[in-house]
């Protein structure tokens, strides 16, 4: 008991911290799930691009560990790289590969979205490097580590937390609170209506892609400032991570999305703890099962369009 | 009157034995039309760092083999299957060797995980095709009574107990013991664990399992901070080795300090210097093949390399440069010292020479036994100091 409760503060962060992560993530496929109703698996890739293009900014400023300007100044250089080119590559790949199947069975996007996935996968693996790339993490951001009592947390850890809890309370209320989200949900709620309404829906759909895009672009760059690392792969358990996480909040809802997230990664976080680290992955995807199996809906079950 | 009859019946068996083929070593009046090896391992993806240095080490043994007269006078043509760490990818590559009759054999695979993901399908082939692995340790890799396995380096039941060994001797206390969720890791630390357990009943042992390609460790690392171990054994193929170190960091752990580190072959790698920035300094890793720098033998071997690749190829050829020459080395000979029978060499043959024969090669002779192993092997310690892994020591098993 002792041990329990000596550790559990410290896990706890631990969880928030990396649960963070998923929610951000988990946003992208409720956001593009509640308005379109598929499940985008190129989701995960997408915010692995982001992490290699804030990557490729640090390799352009960083040599040997010395930044060539300020070192504020590459990180926001990196997060526009990262959040613009993951934007811009999450509207890029609704024109070229969803629109054109909007109409089709569900099954056509869903097979196109694992393809797509496959691609980024391949052309980053291929054309960039198929080996972890290094994100010079020691030039850029603060080493220090900060202490609550019994918690201590590296700076970018604690960064991580609040830049994300930061852009989910900005997207809540952008999705809640402004004309456009307005918009967002009415499309959810029913296309062809909001059409009536004088909506333009393709809009509402590239500007869905274009934050749910961004927010995975920024989950990269923080991922490679946190951990110095970046690669091909890292996208695809995250991804999955983070649909769970999506599905377990209910699929479709914003602040499902949230608390999804944060609660697999403390999850996960208590299991390594507290139980067993070979078990961590297992119980994530076995509390994916039981909150199926009581609320098929998803804890805070009312999607997006309801919320209204 | 006698002289006669013996002549005839001389020139009779000549003629027969002509009919019948050779059925010693060939010669350059019968020397075989094709020969082909292959080069099996990850030379690109996760893995590169380590398998990029092998291939290097592979087409020099091919060049000088071939340099020397080749097989009878016939050049033996090196392919190359890149398998990616990935079983799926090597099963693909290894179909198209497994169906050419010129392909005689296998250098790698390197990983464990892909040996014994692939492994039946070399032994069903019609004839099997033989492998002699440069860098697969796990037990089972020569356990299974598969006679197309062969392998130059340790077996994970040497490499465990000399790692065991050297944190006992270094006087460990608490050892957090860990693996990456591999054939390869997991069996290894279980070993070292067991050995930890029976040899050295005062340590305390944590036993902790990492996922491949994980990065974020931060739940384990405070694990290993609440367990307050005082050292920690983490058998990996290298991936994950980095961020792992960083955030042992992060944590107040720094290696050589307040907290000792020994990895394993992937961490032999000094690439992983500069991918964690500095925090794998100090760290202790082991190889199942010694630092070819150390052994006399291969100093010629090393000086080839350079003059190939570079003068500062050495330090970026990855820990199994030396074995995968070595490697090289048996498969050549063996096939060498097969019959050639119509311009042709069974991979049966080569099998049976690999069986019994006594190979020279740069980290010295080469002989098995009856599962494919090596009899005597020697384990190489490194440690991570400036830019480099520096060889320590190397222990025989």
């Amino acid at each position: 008991m002792d041990y329990f409760l000596q550790n559990f503060p410290q896990q706890l962060v631990n969880g928030l911290e990396t649960g963070s992560l998923y929610a951000l993530i988990a946003l992208g496929y409720t956001l593009v799930y509640g308005i379109l109703e598929m499940l985008n698996f190129a989701h995960g890739d997408v915010y692995m691009v982001g992490g290699f293009l804030a990557a490729g900014v640090a390799g352009l400023f960083v040599h040997n560990g010395v930044t060539a300007i300020p070192a504020g100044l590459v990180v926001a250089l990196m997060a526009i790289a990262s959040m613009g080119g993951a934007g811009l590559l999450g509207v890029a790949i609704e024109r070229v590969a969803y629109r054109p199947l909007r109409n089709s069975n569900r099954l056509a996007p869903l097979i196109t979205a694992i393809g797509v996935s496959l691609f980024l996968e391949s052309i980053v693996e291929v054309q960039v490097s198929p080996a972890p790339v290094l994100v010079p993490s020691n030039a850029l951001v603060p080493q220090t580590v900060i202490r609550v009592g019994s918690v201590a947390t590296p700076f970018m850890g604690l960064t991580l937390l609040v830049v994300s809890v930061a852009l989910m309370f900005a997207l809540d209320v952008f999705v809640f609170r402004t004309q456009f989200g307005t918009a967002m949900r009415a499309t959810a709620q029913d296309r062809e209506a909001a059409t009536f309404m004088g909506i333009d829906v393709d809009r509402v759909i590239v500007v869905t892609f274009l934050a749910g895009s961004a927010l995975a672009g920024m989950g990269g760059l923080l991922f490679g400032l946190t951990f110095a690392t970046v690669n091909f792969f890292m996208g695809f358990l995250i991804g999955i991570k983070a649909f769970a996480a999506a599905v377990i909040g209910g699929i479709g809802n914003v602040r499902g999305a949230m608390v999804g997230g944060l609660f697999l990664g403390v999850l996960e976080s208590m299991v390594g703890g507290f139980i067993s680290t070979s078990f961590q992955d297992t119980f994530a995807f076995l509390a994916l099962i039981v909150v199926l199996l009581i609320r098929p809906q998803g804890l805070f079950g009312q999607p997006l369009t309801d919320r209204a | 009157m006698v002289q006669p009859r013996i002549l005839v019946l001389v020139a009779m068996a000549s003629v027969g034995l002509a009919a019948c083929g050779s059925s010693t070593p060939g010669t350059a009046a019968n020397k075989p039309d094709k020969v082909q090896i292959a080069a099996e391992g990850p030379f690109t993806g996760d893995e590169a760092s380590i398998g990029e240095g092998a291939l290097r080490a592979i087409k020099l043994a091919v060049k000088d083999f071939n340099k020397a007269g080749g097989v009878h006078g016939t050049s033996v043509n090196l392919v190359v299957y890149d398998d990616n760490h990935n079983p799926q990818t090597a099963a693909t590559q290894q179909a198209a060797g497994i169906s050419d009759p010129t392909v005689l054999g296998i250098v790698g695979p390197m990983n464990s995980g892909v040996v014994l993901s692939t492994i039946q399908g070399l032994q069903g082939a019609n004839p099997p095709l033989p492998f002699v692995t440069e860098s697969a340790s796990a037990v089972k890799v020569t356990d299974q009574g598969n006679t197309v396995a062969h392998r130059v380096n340790a077996r994970d039941d040497q490499q465990g107990p000399a790692d065991a060994k050297f944190m006992i001797d270094k006087q460990a206390k608490k050892v957090e013991v860990m693996d990456a969720h591999s054939d390869y890791s997991t069996a290894l630390a279980d070993i070292v664990a067991k050995y930890l357990a029976d040899h050295a009943p005062t340590i305390t042992v944590q036993r902790d399992t990492a996922q491949h390609g994980q990065t974020d460790f931060r739940t384990i690392v405070q694990r290993i901070n609440a367990f307050k171990a005082d050292w920690v054994f983490f058998a990996d193929e290298g991936p994950e080795a980095a961020p792992f170190v960083q955030q042992l960091k992060s944590a107040g752990l720094t290696i050589g300090q307040n907290i000792q580190f020994l990895g394993t072959d992937g961490e032999d790698d000094a690439t992983i210097i500069t991918s964690s920035q500095g925090a794998f300094l100090n760290a202790y890793a082991s190889n199942i093949t010694p630092d070819p720098a150390s052994v006399p033998s291969a100093a010629d071997m090393i000086t080839r390399y350079k003059a190939e690749y570079g003068a500062d190829s050495i330090s970026k050829a990855g820990p199994f440069y030396g074995s995968a020459y070595a490697a090289a080395q048996v498969l050549l000979q063996a096939i060498a010292n097969s019959p050639v029978n119509n311009g042709k060499i069974s991979r049966a043959d080569v099998l049976s020479h690999l069986a019994s024969d006594t190979f020279q090669t740069v980290l010295g002779p080469v002989k098995y036994n009856s599962k494919g192993d090596v009899t005597s092997v020697a384990i190489g310690l490194f440690q991570a100091k400036g830019t480099d892994m520096v060889s320590v020591k190397s222990i025989t098993g």
